[in-house]
């Protein structure tokens, strides 16, 4: 059988939070051997959430598939292990405030002067660099400050709530794997590491770039457009029927708008003069969604993505995660796998969303209890006896 | 070799962004989002769309006729050469032109080709449709934005889109490293079905799955709890979102606030009382939060041990001193619109130092660079293909 493409390689994981433990987690999910390093008095802040460290569902998604190796990075010899595993490693990816890995000495200037050609990612609220740098910053707090969160929302809001997720963690996560991934073909191809410095602020950034250009080109400040468009109608959300039900329908052509009509048994709308065509669509657009929301009430979301949908006109129910689970189409791309985990028994975790050719991904392993390889990881990589190993617990150096 | 449209043009971009030769192939008369709005000085112009602008800098253009036999043997000649090709066409488009992956793989055996699409190469909903908003409502973030009394409300920009392209340009590097070990070509499926959840938020599922207990009762409706979990407050100039879930975080939040004497009663500090009594800790934390700025709250977060960020507008983004410092916004001269700034890249390398060098090609731009410079024909044979309506 053949290996999976990254086989053979290692990457030490000090993530906290989203956006590198997921980072990590994506190499382990493509074959890579990745080690995340805990601390007992530095935890995770995903472990921090609940009564039990090794419970956390956030924690126990975006770490799976590596090793856990527990060590008191405040005690010396921690330290100096922790640099004897960067030694036979490919990649050191942090994303604890800035300062933190500085003080620890696992900064990138000093891990190159023990392995020249490490390949090490930094991701910071702000980034490396400016006066905000330093500041403790999150996924939705960057959502904030790069002008997202305030599009995100009604034109009629008292003020921009966006959501309760963590946008844009997850965004972040996957640029940082590209990065990482660029980095290594790059060091196969020529032999050099390097250090790349992400600010999940600028992810946030990357998601409304167009906006940016309306400003340095047009000098407009965008504002929130909730789920209208100014360029086509129909363009919503309309309430189906059911507890807080919701089908999403955008119209864009007029050949569009004919076959909508016709789907839902509304010949008569086309005729009618305030809707005939864009433009009066978009004048009449709260008539026009009136109407609309007075026929999807009448029916589930689901029924109304599908009779769309028949018609070729794009709908989609705004899906809870129990209708994902079930839905046929994701069920068909294999999107969800179940994982038993022994704090917390069988639980479901999204796929390998992407399918490539001739390449074999290892299969998702459940993501590690605290220092669960902590000795395994001292015998296999840093060669220690049993007894070394017990004195270092003894000591209180190796945590697990 | 780039045959998106907007679906797929960030993977592109991002590409081009870390070096990559990227060139986007458009039809005679362009890429269809070349007319997508708004547009620079608000004119319609095929050169002038901001979202084409935005997803197609750093990144070469050409014309070529697909729907041609001339235009086929040009595209396998560029073929050879390539060591990527990304599309977004519906699926079966490119096989039904002669182009998919097993013919493509005769011409270039090393190729990885990527097709992105809506919802997959196959499968019982292969053949819908999708757009931005649609496709963001079953990403199944949209359920959990904007307020609880009133319609999940819309990510703005094309997050699955791009979202799905990130997950595409992993594949694709990915697939090239890969094909530095093995000498193997791949094929890429890419949908934005499965792809966009995965990029924006993939935890709704796993979260149900946690509740849902064995035995146990039923999960909690997932519902929009945006208000609670990661609160806004008006100030004086604008809004601040505040992190406070610790009880480390809500006293550097009061301390923020100077101690208001209603916010220290003891029934505050217990997270979930705020998080059930959210209308009532807005209407109270307000009177406070409105004595300060943005920026006085950000800087007294930052003071007393509480996460807080300023709610920028756009504006308020691209003038940050941050920003400023970062020298995230980068000028570029455009032959059609001139001087303007555009925003860079989310990361700084130390090695291969990566930014925006070119904005984005104009219809055709590249013709003469790409098929005289690098396939070797001669001006006048370019004039023929011209007048053949080929490129």
């Amino acid at each position: 059988m053949r290996k999976a493409p990254l086989s053979g390689i290692r990457m030490i994981s000090m993530g906290t939070g989203g956006v590198i433990p997921d980072c990590g987690k994506t190499f382990g999910e493509f074959g890579a051997d990745v080690i995340k390093i805990e601390s007992r008095m530095n935890l995770d802040m995903m472990r921090s959430f609940g009564v039990n460290i090794n419970a956390n569902y956030g924690f126990n998604e975006v770490n799976r598939s590596k090793r856990s190796f527990g060590v008191n990075l405040k005690t010396e010899k921690g330290k100096a292990l922790v640099m004897e595993l960067v030694k036979v490693s490919d990649i050191f990816a942090e994303n604890y405030r800035v300062g933190v890995v500085e003080s620890l000495g696992l900064d990138y200037e000093s891990l190159c002067r023990i392995k020249p050609d490490i390949i090490y990612i930094s991701n910071q609220g702000f980034g490396r660099g400016g006066p905000y740098s330093g500041y403790k910053a999150y996924g939705p707090l960057m959502a904030a400050a790069s002008g997202l969160l305030r599009l995100w929302a009604q034109p009629d809001d008292p003020y921009p709530v966006g959501s309760n997720t963590p946008v844009p963690d997850h965004f972040a996560a996957k640029h940082a794997v590209l990065a990482v991934l660029a980095a290594l073909d790059y060091r196969r191809r020529t032999g050099k590491g390097q250090n790349i410095d992400m600010a999940l602020v600028e992810v946030g950034a990357c998601a409304i770039g167009d906006c940016y250009l309306d400003y340095t080109i047009n000098g407009r400040i965008s504002t929130a457009r909730g789920n209208r468009s100014a360029y086509t109608s129909p363009h919503g959300c309309y309430r189906c029927k059911g507890d807080d039900q919701w089908c999403v329908i955008t119209v864009n052509t007029d050949e569009e708008w004919g076959r909508f009509c016709e789907a839902v048994g509304h010949r008569e709308w086309m005729q009618d003069l305030r809707f005939a065509d864009l433009v009066s669509r978009l004048r009449n657009v709260d008539a026009l969604d009136g109407l609309i929301e007075g026929w999807t009430r009448e029916r589930e979301s689901v029924e109304v993505m599908n009779l769309l949908q028949a018609a070729d006109v794009p709908a989609g129910m705004v899906q809870r995660s129990a209708e994902a689970q079930r839905d046929p189409q994701l069920v068909h791309l294999n999107a969800f796998t179940e994982i038993d985990h022994p704090a917390v028994g069988k639980r479901i975790y999204p796929n390998v969303p992407f399918k490539v050719s001739g390449m074999t991904f290892p299969g998702s392993r459940r993501a590690p209890l605290f220092g669960e390889h902590t000795e395994e990881v001292c015998r296999e990589l840093l060669g220690l006896s049993a007894a070394e190993i017990k004195t270092l617990k003894d000591e209180g150096v190796l945590e697990g | 070799m780039d045959l998106t449209d907007f679906r797929g043009a960030y993977c592109t971009k991002l590409l081009a962004d870390l070096g990559a030769e990227v060139i986007k192939i458009e039809p005679p008369e362009g890429d269809p989002t070349r007319r997508t709005p708004p547009f620079a000085h608000d004119e319609p112009h095929v050169e002038k769309s901001l979202p084409f602008l935005y997803r197609n800098a750093n990144k070469f253009g050409i014309t070529l006729n697909l729907g041609s036999s001339d235009g086929k043997a040009l595209f396998n000649k560029l073929l050879e050469k390539a060591d990527v090709l990304v599309e977004t066409y519906p699926p079966g488009y490119m096989a039904s032109l002669g182009l998919g992956y097993e013919a493509l793989k005769e011409i270039n055996p090393s190729l990885i080709m990527a097709s992105i699409t809506e919802f997959g190469q196959s499968g019982p909903h292969r053949d819908w449709k999708g757009s931005a908003m649609v496709d963001f409502a079953l990403s199944g973030v949209m359920i959990e934005s904007g307020f609880p009394e009133k319609p999940p409300c819309n990510l703005p920009g094309m997050p699955a889109y791009d979202g799905t392209s990130v997950m595409a340009a992993n594949s694709i590097v990915l697939s090239l490293y890969d094909r530095g070990v093995t000498g193997e070509g791949h094929y890429i499926d890419v949908s934005v079905r499965d792809n966009a959840r995965v990029a924006i938020y993939p935890w709704a599922v796993t979260i149900q799955s946690y509740n849902a207990a064995p035995g146990g009762p039923p999960p909690a409706p997932e519902s929009r709890m945006g208000p609670a979990v990661f609160p806004v407050f008006p100030c004086k100039d604008g809004f601040v979102r505040i992190i406070a879930i610790t009880p480390g975080q809500w006293n550097g939040f009061l301390n923020a606030l100077g101690k208001p004497e209603t916010l220290c009663k003891p029934e505050w500090g217990d997270y979930l009382h705020r998080i059930f009594h959210v209308s009532e800790l807005y209407r109270v934390a307000v009177e406070y939060t409105m004595k300060y700025t943005m920026k006085e709250l950000f800087e007294a977060g930052d003071h007393f041990g509480v996460p807080i960020a300023p709610v920028y507008d756009v504006a308020g983004f691209v003038n940050s001193p941050q920003t400023k410092a970062r020298g995230f916004f980068v000028e570029m001269s455009h032959p059609v619109i001139g001087k303007f700034a555009y925003p860079g890249l989310p990361y700084k390398w130390s090695e291969t130092p990566a930014a925006i060098e070119r904005a984005a090609p104009c219809l055709g731009e590249h013709n003469e660079a790409i098929y005289c410079g690098e396939l070797g024909f001669s001006r006048d044979e370019l004039g023929a293909l011209k007048r053949a309506g080929v490129i």
